[in-house]
C-alpha cells in the first residue's frame, strides 16, 4: 500500500481514507470473501443496541432513480452478542475497526459505552449514531436536536478515551448546528451524512413500498446534498470531517476531501459492486502518483467562489 | 476470492409473451453452481435483480435464467440481446440438499427454473424423482416436460387444480421417504409445507423477498424464520446469504 493515501482523523491514522459505511458491510464476513479489507482505512460495523433487534417488517428496500431507500431498522445481534462473536473477527481484518453504536435513549447509550469501553485494545473509534431515520425513538430525534446532541456526546466523553465520531443526520434545517454541538461536547470527529428521509408510492397499491412506509434514502443521487453539509461543516468546526453519501469513485472521494472531509465512506456502492473500494484505491494512489500529492493534504483545498 | 464477472449473453428465447430463458456465458459459475443457487445480474436500473439458476453446462461454461417481466429491470433483462455482456455475481446463496436418496419437486411460477435445474441434476445423479408443476393457465406454462404432474388453476391442461391437487395423485411409492424440495409463490410454499408436515416428509423451500446485494451485507431481504434465541420473537434471516434455501418447519408462515 502507498503512503500516498495515508491519512489522519485526529489522532486516529488510517492507512487510506476510505472507510466501509455502517449498514453496508455487516462485520465484514461477507465482503472479505471479495477482496482483502487489509486495503481499507477501516470499517464501521452494523449499527449495534444494547439488546438484539429484530428490525422493521419486509418490504425494506426501494429502488430509485440513482438511489435507494431503505428500512432495515437497525436489525443487530446485540452488543453483547457482538462482543463475543464478531469483535476479535473485526480486529484481525487489518483495518481501522469502528463499532457503531445506537440507541433509543440517553440511557442505552451510556450502557453501550460502558460495554465497549473494556474493549478498547480492539477499537479505533466509537462511531455515534444520532440518525437512524428508521427507529421509532432515539437516534435521529436525538440527532436533530442540538441540546441533546451536546448532552449525550459530553456524557460520552466522561466515560471513555475512545475517539468519539459522531454521525449526523442530514434530515435537519442547518447541518452547522448538530455538527457544533457535537464538537462542544467533546467529539472527536462528526460523519457527514446519514441516509436522507425519503418515500417511495407503489401506484398499484396506493402504498408506500417500503413497510416502514418511510425509509433512508442513499446512493449517488444523495452526494451533492452530502458534499454541501462537508463544505458547510468544514467551514466552522475545528475537529475532522469523515464525508458518506454516495461514494462510488475515486473522484468522488477528491471532491468529498476538497470540500473538508479527512475521510470518506463507502455504503451504497458496495451494495452493487462489492469489490468497488479495490479500484477506488488504485485510482486514488494514481491520482496522487501524478499529482505528486499526498492524498491528505486535499483535504479541505476547495476554494469557494 | 469470489467476483463479479463480465458475462456475455449467448442465447435468448421467448417461452411466452411475458417469459424469457436466456443463456449466459461464465465458466466460474457454471462449474460451481448448485441447483437453488441464484445471479443477480445487472441492469440500467440501480441494484442487481435475482435469479434462480435454470441450469447449467459446464462444457460449455454457460448457466441459464428464467425471466419474468414484473418492472422495468426485468423487461430490460428480457430484451437482452445476444452478444450482450452484463455484469452478474454469482453463484449465490444455499442450494438443495441433494444427498438424499429420493425427491419430490414442487414448481409453480418461475420456480419451475431453479426446479428444472433440481431435476436436471437428481437425473444425472440417477436419483428417483418426480416434478409436479403448477400454473395460472396452460398459456402461463413453461419448462414443462411429458414425465412432469402438471396443474392448472383453470384446468386448462393436466390436473385442474393446484400444486397440492397434483401432489395427492402421487403413489405410496412416490411418496415414501422422499424429501419435498418446492420454490414458487409464498402461499403455494405455504401449502405444499403442510402437506409435506402432514405426510411427514422433510420439506425445503426457496424463499423470496426484494433484494439488493444478494450477498448479505445490507439485510433488506429478511423472512422470518423461528427464533435461536429465547426471547426474541423469531429471526430475521436473509434470503440472500442465509437462503434461498431453508428448511420448511423454520419458516414461519
Amino acid at each position: 500500500m502507498s503512503s500516498l493515501i495515508n491519512v489522519k482523523v485526529g489522532n486516529v491514522e488510517l492507512k487510506s481514507p476510505l472507510i466501509l459505511a455502517s449498514g453496508t458491510c455487516n462485520f465484514g464476513h461477507e465482503l472479505s470473501e471479495y477482496y482483502d479489507l487489509s486495503i481499507l482505512g477501516g470499517l464501521s460495523s452494523k449499527g449495534l443496541t444494547i439488546k438484539p433487534r429484530v428490525g422493521n417488517e419486509g418490504v425494506r428496500v426501494a429502488e430509485t432513480a440513482s438511489g435507494m431507500l431503505n428500512s432495515v431498522g437497525l436489525q443487530n445481534p446485540g452488543v453483547d452478542y457482538f462482543i463475543e462473536h464478531d469483535l476479535d473477527y473485526m480486529d484481525s481484518l487489518g483495518c481501522g475497526r469502528i463499532i457503531n453504536v445506537a440507541g433509543h435513549s440517553f440511557e442505552d447509550y451510556m450502557a453501550m459505552i460502558e460495554k465497549l469501553d473494556p474493549h478498547k485494545d480492539k477499537i479505533d473509534a466509537l462511531e455515534i449514531n444520532l440518525s437512524c431515520p428508521n427507529v421509532k425513538a432515539g437516534c435521529m430525534s436525538i440527532g436533530s436536536d442540538p441540546e441533546q446532541i451536546y448532552s449525550i456526546v459530553s456524557a460520552m466523553r466522561e466515560k471513555t478515551s475512545l475517539p468519539l465520531w459522531i454521525k449526523l443526520t442530514p434530515n435537519v434545517t442547518d447541518i452547522k448546528a448538530p455538527a457544533l454541538a457535537a464538537q462542544k461536547g467533546g467529539a472527536d470527529a462528526v460523519v457527514l451524512i446519514n441516509t436522507l428521509l425519503g418515500m417511495a408510492v407503489d401506484i398499484k397499491t396506493r402504498r408506500p413500498v417500503l413497510r416502514n412506509n418511510t425509509g433512508g434514502y442513499s446512493g449517488p443521487a444523495v452526494k451533492p446534498v452530502a458534499i454541501r453539509m462537508v463544505s458547510e461543516c468544514y467551514q466552522v468546526l475545528d475537529i475532522p470531517i469523515i464525508g458518506c453519501g454516495g461514494i462510488s469513485t475515486y473522484e468522488d472521494v477528491l471532491e468529498f476531501m476538497m470540500a473538508g472531509a479527512s475521510a470518506v465512506e463507502i455504503g451504497t456502492a458496495s451494495l452493487i459492486h462489492p469489490a468497488c473500494p479495490v479500484d477506488i484505491t488504485k485510482d486514488l494512489i494514481s491520482w496522487c502518483e501524478k499529482n505528486n500529492e499526498p492524498l491528505k493534504n486535499v483535504t479541505g483545498t476547495l476554494k469557494l467562489w | 476470492m469470489k467476483k463479479e464477472y463480465r458475462s456475455v449473453v449467448v442465447f435468448k428465447q421467448m417461452l411466452n409473451q411475458d417469459t424469457a430463458f436466456i443463456i449466459l456465458s461464465c465458466p466460474e459459475i457454471a462449474a460451481s453452481a448448485v441447483p437453488g443457487q441464484f445471479v443477480n445480474i445487472s441492469c440500467s436500473g440501480f441494484l442487481k435483480r435475482p435469479f434462480g439458476i435454470a441450469s447449467v453446462n459446464k462444457n460449455a461454461g454457460t448457466f441459464s435464467i428464467g425471466v419474468k417481466v414484473v418492472g422495468k429491470g426485468t423487461t430490460e433483462i428480457a430484451a437482452f440481446k445476444e452478444g450482450q455482456e452484463v455484469s452478474v455475481l454469482g453463484p449465490l446463496g444455499n442450494g438443495f440438499d441433494l444427498s438424499s436418496e429420493k425427491y419430490i419437486l414442487v414448481a409453480g411460477g418461475t420456480g419451475v427454473f431453479p426446479i428444472n435445474f433440481a431435476h436436471e441434476t437428481l437425473s444425472s445423479m440417477g436419483k428417483k424423482h418426480v416434478v409436479v408443476e403448477g400454473f395460472r393457465t396452460i398459456d402461463q406454462a413453461v419448462m414443462t416436460d411429458d414425465s412432469f404432474i402438471l396443474t392448472t388453476d383453470d384446468g386448462s391442461s393436466g390436473i385442474h387444480g393446484n400444486c397440492c391437487d397434483g401432489l395427492n395423485t402421487l403413489s405410496e411409492d412416490d411418496l415414501s421417504d422422499a424429501t419435498v424440495l418446492c420454490v414458487g409463490p409464498l402461499p403455494m410454499m405455504k401449502a405444499v409445507s403442510a402437506w409435506a408436515e402432514a405426510r411427514g416428509l422433510s420439506c425445503y423451500v426457496s424463499m423470496e423477498q426484494r433484494m439488493a446485494c444478494g450477498i448479505g451485507i445490507c439485510l433488506v431481504c429478511v423472512c422470518k424464520i423461528k427464533a435461536e434465541k429465547e426471547g426474541m420473537p423469531f429471526d430475521h434471516k436473509r434470503c440472500c446469504k442465509d437462503g434461498p434455501v431453508f428448511d420448511s418447519k423454520e419458516v414461519v408462515w
